[in-house]
């Protein structure tokens, strides 16, 4: 076992680090919001997409099943030989995963709406736009909320892992922690990426209650 | 280019100590254990839970913030406790499976009709025996349900193994990255190779855990 | 009524969705840890993007490369930690990163795929590593006295038990013995390669750790490796009571620090501030500021910080 030099918990340490503890925290935040609003303009476009062609709606969820599958560490090294080390890397893989979560999830809200609303939709002589904004995501809302709220709390876990090239917000703090036998370090870096899932969460829950004040707030 | 074929065709790449074969049965070694000793200390409190009522709403909560913990973080946290060994891998591997588990036994055993209950109390069973006869195999596809969803994030997530200095099919991953993934074919072969393997084995798992799941579906159910 | 509700969710969804990618877009530069820059002249004097590998010693050299630059009014960009040579070189071809502290045996071993040119000559292993980097838009400056080999390090009670005191005293016994490295080590020349051409070591087995960090130390000192890859400026090494093999073969050539730098942002006044930094950075010095970051978790900037005040190199 490694000896651990510092004692633990090392305020002194926490109260001399504001600057970098702060500065990891809103890199972690950064790449989370990018990675999820990524996700969300690729995700809702190909929802709809496979709305309109049926066909496409198998091979998409499949498809994005398998990427699922590939471990995400795998994910950022594969992309090395394309964006190197660039805020390209961890942005373009953390977005893939949130983009399969949302994707997921638009889709399956908008199925939520039943064939015979959309047919007596149509028949009172909505176009298909009207269709789609006035019945089909007000109805899938809260699905597509509860996806950005799973993708947002699995994105502020995985940005971690990107420390390996890096990156990583709270997870530099994490990696340095370890690297340096600094378990108040490694703590701190642990502690505010839950902290910060659960705010998140808890925001976006919040947010899930206004958008959609019809619906039963449920939990994920 | 010489460097791939090498690898490649080295026999050694693939059947020998560290080749593909061994990385994906520790890999699979790793999964299956955490899985089992996820299932093991997270299926009796879940089962109490759902059966008694209590603590339902602490425990789907605890269970949900429980997957906001970054299992990295959990990993490198837990080997400066333990140190070299596979007592990390257990900690941060068992911490990410008990979320979903948890989730799935506590609403499954709670959803049990409470006349199916009561018709089992009145036919003299005991508090024990009405979870174990009755509300278990009822919830049985929604645990197993559980366990699936999280044996696969096991099997993708137990590649950070590696990063602690175990084996797996992180092994191929992070050796590739140190060894130049961002130019080396060879490299590159090692992980797109491991990546592959992670994700077979995450479809089996998928595959054979969802024929468990529906063995457990009582018919028309 | 009804599609005045809607509307109005629909701009309350809008302006989420415009609040998610304000946080996205707006609370940017947080990773550049930019310093004002403090120099007396008003000369316009560009980002300098530092980099580092994976280990203490490269951080705390590129922290001092980095906060000298920053005392002279640069403004310097921290990307440190990024992985093993394999990753921080062609980041340093590409651009990503301007500068990183190398080490000329292995620099050179490694870009001449273990062509043998390096050897204990410091002066003409740095000349030919500056061909081998001309060509790449790569300037090699002058290297420091401080030099850091690779080593093997055992344990005192594996080194009494098999009478080890040097390399060549493991050939008996590297048949049952395992060994452990970073992961890029089978493939350097300088590592198991290495070994195995200039010692002969057949190790029963070679288990891929960390560059020398803690699931080495660990590792080691759990007994699950008996010998391990360490850096020979390691304070650890002493710390922990290990034995540094010593080394009666000459595989491992002249390792002097040195700042590699991409021509396009090499000025004199750089070269200068930098080859400052090499000229007093002794063995002794560094190995004394590792065993600080590695014994006592001290931060690798103050630790450099430090020291750059101690020799005059900061104000």
């Amino acid at each position: 076992m490694t000896a651990v030099a510092r004692r633990f918990p090392d305020w002194d340490w926490l109260a001399s680090h504001g600057g970098e503890v702060a500065a990891q925290l809103s890199e972690h935040v950064e790449l989370t919001a990018l990675a999820v609003a990524a996700g969300f303009l690729v995700a809702v476009p190909l929802a709809l997409l496979a709305r309109r062609v049926p066909p496409l709606r198998g091979p998409l969820l499949g498809f994005t099943g398998v990427l699922y599958t590939v471990p995400a560490l795998a994910l950022f090294v594969l992309l090395l030989p394309f964006v190197g080390l660039s805020r390209a890397n961890p942005v373009i893989g953390l977005t893939i995963y949130s983009l399969l979560i949302l994707l997921r999830n638009t889709l399956v809200g908008l199925e939520g709406v039943p064939a015979e609303v959309r047919e007596s939709a149509l028949a009172m002589g909505h176009t298909r736009r009207q269709l789609l904004w006035r019945v089909e995501v007000p109805v899938a809302l809260p699905a597509i909320v509860a996806g950005v709220r799973l993708a947002t709390v699995s994105t502020v876990g995985l940005v971690t892992i990107t420390a390996l090239i890096g990156y990583g917000g709270l997870g530099q703090l994490i990696l340095r922690g370890f690297n340096r036998t600094n378990a108040t370090q490694l703590v701190a870096g642990l502690v505010l990426s839950v902290a910060l899932a659960a705010v998140a969460d808890v925001a976006l829950a919040w947010a899930q209650r206004r958008l959609t004040p019809w619906q039963e707030s449920r939990t994920a | 280019m010489s460097a791939l074929a090498q690898w490649l065709s080295d026999p050694a790449s693939w059947w020998g100590p560290g080749g593909l074969l061994a990385r994906t049965l520790e890999h699979a070694g790793y999964s299956l254990g955490t899985t089992l000793a996820a299932v093991a200390v997270t299926l009796p409190v879940a089962l109490w839970v759902g059966h008694t009522g209590r603590g339902r709403l602490a425990a789907v909560q605890l269970a949900n913030i429980g997957r906001a913990v970054p299992t990295f973080g959990i990993l490198l946290g837990a080997f400066v406790a333990f140190g070299y060994g596979l007592a990390p891998v257990y900690a941060a591997l068992v911490a990410l499976a008990i979320p979903p588990i948890m989730v799935n036994t506590v609403v499954g055993v709670g959803q049990v009709d409470p006349e199916v209950r009561e018709a089992a109390e009145g036919m003299g069973m005991r508090g024990w025996q009405v979870l174990l006869r009755v509300e278990l195999p009822l919830a049985a596809p929604m645990v197993m349900a559980g366990v699936r969803t999280a044996a696969v994030q096991v099997v993708a997530t137990a590649t950070l193994a590696a990063v602690v200095g175990l084996g797996g099919l992180g092994r191929p991953i992070v050796d590739g990255l140190a060894q130049g993934a961002a130019y080396s074919p060879r490299a590159q072969a090692m992980v797109v190779t491991g990546a592959i393997a992670v994700a077979l084995l995450a479809l089996a798992a998928e595959l054979g855990l969802s024929a468990v799941e529906r063995a457990l579906t009582p018919p028309g159910g | 009524m009804r599609f005045m509700r809607k509307s109005a969710h629909r701009s309350r969804w809008v302006a989420m969705l415009a609040l998610v990618l304000l946080v996205a877009t707006g609370c940017g530069d947080s990773q550049e840890v930019a310093q004002e820059p403090e120099g007396g002249d008003d000369t316009e004097r560009g980002t300098v993007v530092v980099g580092s590998t994976n280990f203490s010693e490269q951080e705390i050299v590129a922290e001092m490369y980095a906060l000298v630059l920053e005392d002279a009014g640069y403004t310097v960009e921290r990307r440190f930690q990024l992985g093993s040579r394999e990753v921080v070189l062609p980041a340093l071809e590409q651009g990503e990163i301007d500068l990183y502290p190398e080490y000329v045996g292995t620099a050179l071993e490694f870009l001449s795929g273990g062509a043998g040119e390096a050897t204990s000559d410091t002066a003409a292993t740095t000349e030919k590593l500056r061909e081998r980097f001309a060509d790449k838009g790569v300037a090699v400056l002058e290297p420091a006295p401080a030099q850091d080999r690779n080593g093997l390090v055992v344990t005192q009670e594996t080194a009494d038990r098999l009478g080890l005191e040097t390399v060549s005293d493991l050939e008996a016994h590297a048949g049952e013995l395992v060994f452990g490295g970073p992961p890029e080590c089978p493939q350097r020349p300088l590592c198991l390669q290495g070994y195995e051409e200039a010692y002969g070591l057949e190790f029963a087995e070679f288990r891929p750790l960390d560059a020398a960090g803690p699931v080495t130390w660990a590792a080691l000192e759990n007994g699950d490796i008996d010998v391990a890859l360490m850096f020979t400026t390691q304070g650890v090494i002493e710390d922990k009571g290990w034995v540094l093999l010593e080394e009666d073969a000459e595989l491992q050539p002249a390792e002097n620090i040195v700042p590699v730098i991409r021509e396009e942002v090499l000025t004199d006044e750089i070269a200068d501030l930098l080859d400052g930094v090499s000229a007093r950075l002794t063995t002794e010095a560094i190995t004394a500021l590792n065993r600080e970051v590695d014994a006592e978790a001290a931060d690798p900037r103050s630790v450099a910080e430090a020291w750059l005040q101690e020799n005059g190199l900061i104000s």
